[in-house]
């Protein structure tokens, strides 16, 4: 192998990119190749060359610097990802707001079913969509029957439940709601600090 | 009042964030190395300012695609390389007609004095201009920064296979450009 020219490492050799076995290899050739040695003189040659080649003065980098934040955009050239994110960012209140919505109306229609049919309007058409008194009382009669409740007790027990089943749920729904809702606000407000806080700077 | 020093990694990081200031200072330790590439890829000193600015510019608009476990200058050389090219194509004044002004209004006086030293640099200037896009960028990368091959290979986004072919091709052109002239020259001066 060493007989054979070693004219296409010689640009890595130059470099000190060989591993140690190439750089053995190619040294070991060039001690006995004439050619391969005038080539690599040829390389450091033009090497050097290239390094006679002046750089002007240019703009110190302090007023580089200065140039370069005149001419900078003030807005970012959003990459999709950031653009989904915003969206996404912007769609949460909708969507809080969106569900608040549904569940007031949901409960309102509810509440007015219940009063209609309570009145006989329905005539029982809407039994399988509102919360009647009697199913609602059904647990609290069942633990009637074994004697946990009784008399006044039932009746507070039977509209303590009616509570707990309608109200309650639609008061814990809208409370999560607005929790959700005020930590979004939350965090945009500690985001738009941020931002504010790194214009500041730059002023 | 001292300031205290803040690693690159968090200037970018502040940067991405949209703090200005700390852009504009990676602007200024990273200007020189900017510029240098450029003016090596373009050899006109005020192309050589546009296509700097013009890097950083496109560097502060796409930092949120820049990762941070990969080199922040190499990442930059990249843009530099490609924004020197555009403003290359863009603006057809280029180097090499500048070796005939200077032949015009600096004359040798004898024959033995072949080229001036102006001339010389104007000539390989000529020559490395001449070759293709790619494989100029990897010498310069490699000749004027001394970046290592996997350094060009990552700036360049190419295999180091890839950067070993392109400065094998660089510089045998560039060699076969000057040989009949500058080298010439060089062998009399050291004989």
């Amino acid at each position: 192998m060493s007989n054979k020219h070693v004219t296409e490492w010689l640009n890595a050799y130059l470099d000190g990119e060989l591993n140690s076995r190439q750089l053995q290899h190619v040294e070991a050739h060039l001690t006995e190749c004439q050619v391969c040695q005038a080539e690599l003189e040829s390389l450091e040659r033009l090497s050097s060359l290239l390094q006679e080649v002046p750089a002007p003065e240019f703009t110190s980098p302090e007023r580089f610097a200065a140039q370069v934040n005149l001419r900078l955009p003030h807005e970012r050239a959003a990459t999709s990802e950031k653009k989904a994110f915003e969206i996404g960012w912007w769609m949460i209140p909708v969507g809080l707001l969106g569900t608040w919505i549904f569940i007031g109306t949901s409960f309102f229609v509810s509440d007015i079913l219940s009063v209609a049919n309570n009145l006989g309007v329905l005539a029982g058409a809407s039994d399988w969509l509102v919360f009647d008194s009697a199913s609602q009382a059904d647990w609290s009669a069942a633990l009637g029957q074994f004697g946990f409740l009784s008399g006044n007790s039932l009746d507070w027990a039977a509209a303590t439940e009616a509570f707990t089943r309608t109200s309650l749920l639609e008061i814990t729904l809208q409370v999560s709601i607005a929790l959700l809702y005020l930590s979004w606000l939350a965090i945009w407000w500690a985001r738009r600090r941020r931002q504010g806080h790194g214009q500041l700077l730059e002023g | 009042m001292t300031v205290p020093a803040i690693s690159e990694t968090e200037l970018v990081t502040r940067a991405q964030n949209g703090e200005r200031n700390a852009f504009s200072e990676l602007v200024r330790i990273h200007a020189q190395g900017v510029l240098n590439v450029v003016y090596r890829m373009c050899g006109d000193a005020q192309i050589a300012e546009d296509a700097a600015q013009e890097t950083f510019i496109q560097a502060w608009l796409h930092l949120s695609a820049y990762r941070l476990q990969t080199s922040f200058r190499n990442w930059l050389y990249r843009i530099a390389v490609n924004a020197a090219t555009d403003m290359l194509r863009k603006e057809k004044r280029i180097l090499p007609n500048a070796l005939e002004d200077l032949q015009l209004k600096d004359p040798q006086p004898g024959p033995e004095a072949l080229f001036s030293q102006r001339e010389r640099t104007a000539l390989v200037q000529k020559a490395i201009l001449s070759l293709p896009d790619a494989s100029r960028a990897v010498l310069v990368l490699r000749e004027y920064e001394g970046m290592s091959y996997h350094e060009i290979a990552d700036a360049l986004d190419i295999p180091v296979g890839t950067v070993m072919s392109r400065l094998n091709y660089a510089r045998k052109g560039l060699k076969e450009k000057l040989e009949q002239t500058v080298f010439l020259q060089v062998e009399a001066e050291h004989v």
